[in-house]
């Protein structure tokens, strides 16, 4: 045991604490920028900057896709397709397999009137009166990490959808 | 598996949570504290449980988290350095009746506080009585009478 003024038995490391200090103000950057990035939309769930919202629209343009690319695990999120100038009332999209495996899909809208299962993939089929309309998907991640695949219609392109699932 | 992971991942974070904040963080206890260490406490629950509910799930929590606690208590006790690290030293903030503002400030602590110690624990009336004062690692304020302090 150290002596302070030759009275005071005290285990007094100053020059720790100082590195301690400063150590502590190098955190409270960081706590700064990871509650800066969440307002700004990197952690998923909304934000000011449109980081989180992805469109994509197939090749053919009768197909556009709206997603979340930051999901958290267990937490809800939606997935938008709107389909536009469609020819017939049953039009019919592909999903590859990480799009049931790797998410539980709890509700979509309208409900599907067919769904098939395939090799590489499930197929929906829906019934529509308009030429175009929107399609919702409500989805949960299971696991966290990347998930990615792929979402095509029928004589269009494929078109890759990629989350990134936080845990 | 899961739920271990959570467990230690949780353990980890509020303890180099709590170290960032400071020796200050929570001690003071007002009101306010008090309510935050409650909010704080049921966020932590969503995020160490999940959806799982079951009892096996709150058994493996415990242990996992005891078992952290023996393990790091045990690494304190062998290393004296991994000591000062996870709970940091005694700081000395009055020196011989002298404050010593640098290190108050940085450690967000002001005359009042030490005021506040000095009437709670020797019934001291006035700062020039206090011959020592020092922050403990557990944030709370340890006074030293001046000899003549009656």
């Amino acid at each position: 045991m150290k002596r302070h003024n030759n009275e005071l038995e005290i285990d007094e490391d100053i020059s720790f604490e100082r590195s301690t200090w400063k150590i502590q103000r190098v955190g409270w950057v960081i706590m700064l920028l990871i509650v800066l990035s969440a307002i700004l939309g990197f952690t998923g769930r909304g934000g000011l900057l449109n980081v989180n919202k992805q469109t994509v629209t197939s090749t053919d343009g009768t197909m556009e896709i709206e997603y979340e690319r930051f999901q958290r695990r267990e937490a809800s999120s939606e997935l938008k397709i709107t389909l536009k100038n469609i020819s017939t009332p049953s039009p019919t999209i592909f999903f590859s397999t990480d799009f049931y495996t790797k998410q539980r899909i709890d509700k979509i809208i309208p409900e599907p009137e067919k769904v098939e299962a395939g090799a590489d993939g499930i197929v929906y089929t829906f019934a529509v009166d308009a030429p175009n309309t929107q399609l919702i998907f409500h989805t949960k991640s299971t696991t966290f990490g990347q998930i990615q695949y792929s979402v095509q219609r029928p004589g269009s392109s494929a078109e890759t959808i990629k989350h990134f699932v936080y845990p | 598996m899961d739920t271990i992971i959570r467990g230690i991942v949780l353990y980890l974070f509020l303890m180099i949570i709590f170290r960032i904040n400071g020796k200050r963080a929570l001690v003071e206890a007002t009101v306010f504290d008090f309510v935050l260490l409650l909010i704080i406490a049921e966020t932590t629950e969503q995020g160490l449980l999940g959806e799982d509910k079951s009892l096996t799930a709150s058994l493996l929590l415990i242990i996992t988290l005891i078992g952290m606690d023996i393990g790091i208590s045990l690494l304190k006790q062998r290393f004296n350095f991994f000591e000062k690290v996870i709970d940091g030293g005694p700081i000395i903030l009055v020196d011989k009746g002298k404050l010593l503002y640098d290190r108050m400030k940085k450690e967000r602590v002001d005359e009042a506080d030490i005021m506040e110690s000095a009437r709670a624990m020797k019934g001291l009336k006035r700062m020039d009585q206090v011959q020592y004062a020092i922050l403990e690692k557990d944030g709370k304020i340890t006074i030293i009478a001046q000899d003549d302090a009656g």
